[in-house]
């Protein structure tokens, strides 16, 4: 009764983070100044050609009628839950019309999550692993090497990283593409070798960016845990150190870590922005990108939805499996 | 042993960011532009390199790559389809500014005196890449889509404009109108970039389809190219040369391309897209920075800009740049101020902060390009050296070229340039008005502005006198500059000054609704001596008030007397001499009444590569404008030749 208590709870709450994240979303890019009609005929009348203005009234017109764009905020409003409550139709993009939204994602999504799931993976895991050795260790010269080099990585804007990479593998050395270009049929090995290939550089730019802060962050944790009453009793009772270091100290300074790798599969739903338009990798990122700068509001609304759902998920399953992980986490 | 260990991880890094500034091993071909073009290659889509124009795709990677539907909304009209895909009636000469005839076998011939209804003879001949040929029933069918789908943006011009759309035999065409068009072909044809509402499709493939959704995939095309293939990820688009490229419009008019395969690509972001024309991995770049010119013509034998030293872009932009106001709203409904603020504007200066002084200066509504210029701003230098404000000012300087020639004599370049008054006024501009901060503070005075203690000034209310100018943040970087660099003239002349970067949408809507003060926009283009379809929606019968989208006039500029002159015009055909010689008082009007602040034509960096190819339009070579991503690319292309 008590669990069930406890999971009606959370799932409600969840509902409602939801449920609030997708209204802002919807709302906040219809105060902003600037709506797709105007952000389209801006766009044609940018190019110098003569719009007789009765064109331009009668197009506006128009795909103000396309676009849904009549009536009031709160009919507008209205019409979108219907429908994606409904359907799960975020209507057609309006920069890409008639393009359906969901189109648009399914085609972005899977190279977001392709190209963030392994950059946090890769990085999570040797950074873990590295930063675990680093502390655990930490009174020798390599474990201060690794937090020297890792304190002067961590810092490095990413821009300049990916670009020093680009200029060094695919310029001075061209041993991988200047450009993102896969050949093949999806789902053949030759595509994914292509995608493997193509992919290494935009992998690597994030995976050396996101590991000095695993690194400098498990090191530190691993430093306190070690010093801690249990760990000196296990190593009093004969443990190995190996066996001190696997089983006692990681199991605890990694929990933090669970937390945050959690919430960051959550963002990877966001794609990363700088990686795709350096590096020409579609995602979701460019996606929403675009998004804004074409006041395309429904892509906006279905595009940041997914990154709302993601995180709000990824934070009710962390707060349903903590007990799992940590016994010392009860929920009265 | 703590510092060592230190030392050694900071040799790796540094040697790992030096290596990054290193000269890059020399990519084959890089001797010079008279070398052989390299043999053999691939490029990334299989074709072989010295048979592909690899063109920079400055549109960004594509959502929908696979739709080409040029009535659908944000359709993108890039990546080749519309530069040789699509066709027009009608297409432009960018040298002159004047229409010739494409798919139309000559140029619209009125059949009444009021310019009410026109025949459209056709080329016969020409095929769609199908193999079906190209008729009347298709621009009549074209043209009746836009009058039969209320969905079509198109439809309510369609509506207004069309009275009746009939073939009378398998050529031709008649139209006729609502209303008086004594300028049909170019609301019909290309002018600037390309036309705005007249594209022919096919009737026997759009006859099966609904023209609102219809993704017109594969196109069907009348140019001389077909489509091959794209990327699935929006990246590219590869076009092929027809086997019967003579069965077009640049076929017949021109002779056979000498690229067999056309390929649009998004490198990505300027420093790649750099980087790549260094390799050779591209021919021709989409508007650079001028830093990014340094870079390729010190790094690349083969690369030349428009002009082959300094000032290497091309000026010839038929847009040009300034700063706009929304003349509705006080201060700026004040003839005072605008004056005031163009007097305050140290026009060298600004020249040299947006783009090193790679400009050349306007003083009229319209930009200084060739055909323009050559008919306007010269003749009018007479008239705007006897203009006066009403205090008896004269505020014209003729002397802006042979300032800025003696500017950069001093920076050692002068030697790159025209020794010649007359030339230096064919590249750098007529003049401008004088940097004269004394009388733009009587100008200001004199509607009730102060100075405080600082020398900042005050609104007549006693206020501080602020402006906020809008400016472009990641496109159009002239303007975006042009803000930055005005915004330090007014500055110093005591005005707190400030720029709003914003994306696009915000930009426009701004312009639009009218909701700002200043803006780094650019209301003036027009390419030919006829520029009354580009100047006539300054017309005040467009405004609208604040807040409202304006569909023209977004400087919401009230004039009786702009409005006579234009009713005037509206009525003369684009070859009636009286045409000129209102449009050049029309000219004035809007300068005496400083409409907006006009202040620079528009400079492109659109550099080319010679490894693979030669013939490009040059400022030696001067046989078309360097505009790849207008329609009338068809027809640079087809002068375009590989390398032997």
């Amino acid at each position: 009764m008590h669990v069930i208590r406890f999971l009606a709870t959370r799932i409600m709450v969840y509902l409602l983070v939801v449920w609030i994240g997708v209204t802002i979303i919807f709302f906040v890019p219809r105060f902003v100044p600037g709506n797709p009609v105007d952000a389209m005929l801006g766009k044609m009348m940018s190019q110098g050609t003569a719009m007789d203005p009765k064109l331009v009234e009668t197009m506006r017109q128009t795909l103000t009628e396309l676009f849904g764009l009549e009536g009031t905020l709160w009919e507008q409003y209205s019409a979108f839950l219907q429908r994606v409550l409904l359907t799960r139709d975020f209507g057609p993009s309006l920069s890409y019309y008639p393009t359906p939204v969901s189109m648009l994602i399914a085609k972005a999504l899977p190279w977001s999550l392709g190209l963030m799931l392994t950059a946090l993976a890769i990085s999570w895991t040797l950074g873990n692993f590295i930063g675990l050795l680093a502390g655990y260790h930490n009174n020798s010269g390599i474990s201060k090497a690794i937090e020297t080099t890792a304190m002067i990585v961590y810092p490095i804007p990413y821009y300049i990283l990916a670009l020093v990479l680009v200029i060094l593998f695919a310029y001075i050395w061209p041993i991988f593409p200047f450009v993102f270009q896969v050949s093949g049929t999806p789902g053949t090995w030759q595509w994914m070798v292509s995608v493997a290939y193509n992919s290494f550089l935009p992998l690597m730019s994030i995976v050396i960016v996101s590991l000095g802060w695993w690194i400098i962050s498990m090191k530190a944790m691993a430093i306190d845990t070690k010093e801690e009453d249990f760990v000196q009793y296990a190593r009093y009772r004969g443990a190995s150190d190996n066996k001190v270091m696997v089983g006692y100290v990681a199991r605890t300074a990694i929990l933090p870590q669970v937390t945050v790798l959690a919430l960051s599969i959550g963002g990877v739903f966001g794609g990363s922005l700088i990686t795709e338009i350096l590096f020409g990798y579609p995602g979701m990122g460019s996606l929403i990108y675009k998004a804004i700068l074409g006041s395309d509001y429904n892509l906006m609304v279905g595009s940041i939805s997914i990154s709302i759902v993601a995180v709000a998920t990824a934070t009710l399953v962390l707060d349903l499996i903590y007990p799992l992980i940590d016994p010392r986490i009860r929920y009265d | 042993m703590k510092q060592k260990n230190l030392l050694f991880a900071l040799i790796v890094i540094a040697s790992l960011l030096l290596s990054a500034c290193a000269a890059p091993a020399a990519p084959a071909a890089q001797s010079g532009a008279d070398a052989a073009a390299p043999a053999g290659g691939e490029t990334f889509v299989g074709t072989p390199r010295n048979e592909t124009l690899i063109l920079d795709n400055l549109g960004g990677s594509l959502e929908r790559p696979d739709f080409f539907n040029p009535y659908a909304p944000g359709v993108d009209m890039g990546r080749g389809y519309h530069e040789v895909c699509l066709d027009n009636l009608w297409e432009i000469d960018t040298t002159t500014g004047e229409q010739f005839p494409a798919l139309a076998a000559e140029m619209p011939k009125a059949l009444n005196a009021d310019y009410t209804s026109f025949e459209i003879k056709l080329r016969p001949g020409i095929y769609w890449d199908d193999g079906v040929e190209f008729t009347a029933d298709d621009v009549v069918y074209t043209l009746q889509l836009g009058l039969t789908n209320d969905k079509l943006p198109i439809h309510g011009w369609s509506i207004d404009y069309l009275k009746d759309v009939k073939a009378t035999d398998k050529y031709t065409v008649i139209v006729d109108t609502t209303r008086s068009q004594p300028r049909f072909s170019k609301d019909l044809g290309a002018t600037i970039w390309d036309a705005t509402r007249f594209w022919p499709v096919p009737k026997h493939v759009w006859e099966k389809e609904d023209p609102t959704t219809f993704a017109g995939f594969p196109p069907v095309c009348l140019g001389q190219y077909k489509y091959s293939k794209h990327d699935p990820n929006g990246n590219w688009t590869l076009w092929q040369l027809r086997d019967d490229w003579q069965q077009t419009s640049v076929g017949m008019i021109n002779k056979k391309p000498g690229p067999k395969y056309l390929l649009w690509n998004f490198v990505g972001t300027e420093e790649k897209r750099i980087l790549a024309m260094i390799n050779n991995d591209v021919d021709i770049l989409q508007d650079i920075t001028p830093e990014s010119m340094q870079v390729l013509t010190n790094k690349s034998k083969v690369v030349r800009a428009w002009h082959a030293g300094f000032p290497y872009a091309d000026f010839d932009d038929p847009c040009e740049r300034g700063i706009s106001f929304n003349n509705s709203q006080f201060p700026y409904d004040q003839w005072q101020t605008r004056w005031a603020l163009a007097l305050a504007t140290d026009i060298k200066k600004a020249s040299l902060g947006t783009f090193a002084g790679m400009l050349r200066v306007s003083p009229l509504a319209v930009p200084p390009v060739a055909a323009v210029q050559n008919t306007y701003h010269k003749p009018l230098v007479e008239r705007l050296t006897a203009m006066q404000l009403s205090d008896g000012y004269k505020p014209f300087d003729p002397n802006f070229a042979k300032d800025m020639a003696a500017i950069f004599k001093e920076q050692g370049i002068g030697a790159e340039l025209p020794t010649t008054e007359a030339e230096l006024v064919d590249l750098f501009g007529v003049g401008w008005w004088k940097y004269d901060v004394a009388e733009a503070a009587s100008l200001l005075e004199s509607i009730g502005f102060t100075r405080d203690a600082n020398g900042k000034w005050l609104l007549p209310d006693g206020t501080p006198w602020k402006i906020a100018i809008n400016a472009p943040v990641d496109f159009e970087v002239q303007s975006g500059r042009l803000a930055f660099a005005v915004a330090d003239s007014w500055t110093k002349f005591g005005i707190d000054a400030t720029v709003n970067t914003m994306t696009g949408g915000s930009f426009w809507d701004a312009e639009s609704t009218g909701e700002f003060q200043a803006g780094s926009y650019w209301p003036g283009c027009a390419i030919g001596p006829d520029i009354y379809p580009n100047v006539s929606n300054w017309h005040q019968k467009y405004i609208v008030p604040t807040g409202t989208p304006a569909p023209g006039n977004r400087n919401r500029h009230k004039s009786d007397e702009i409005a006579r002159i234009m009713d005037e015009l509206e009525k003369v055909t684009s070859d009636d001499p009286k045409n000129v010689e209102l449009s050049k008082d029309l000219l004035m009007q809007m300068a005496l009444e400083m409409t907006w602040i006009p202040m620079f034509g528009t400079s492109k960096f659109v550099p080319v590569n010679e490894t693979y190819f030669t013939n490009y339009p040059t400022a030696d070579n001067y046989y078309e404008g360097p505009w790849w991503w207008w329609s009338n690319f068809k027809f640079i292309v087809s002068h375009i030749e590989p390398k032997k």
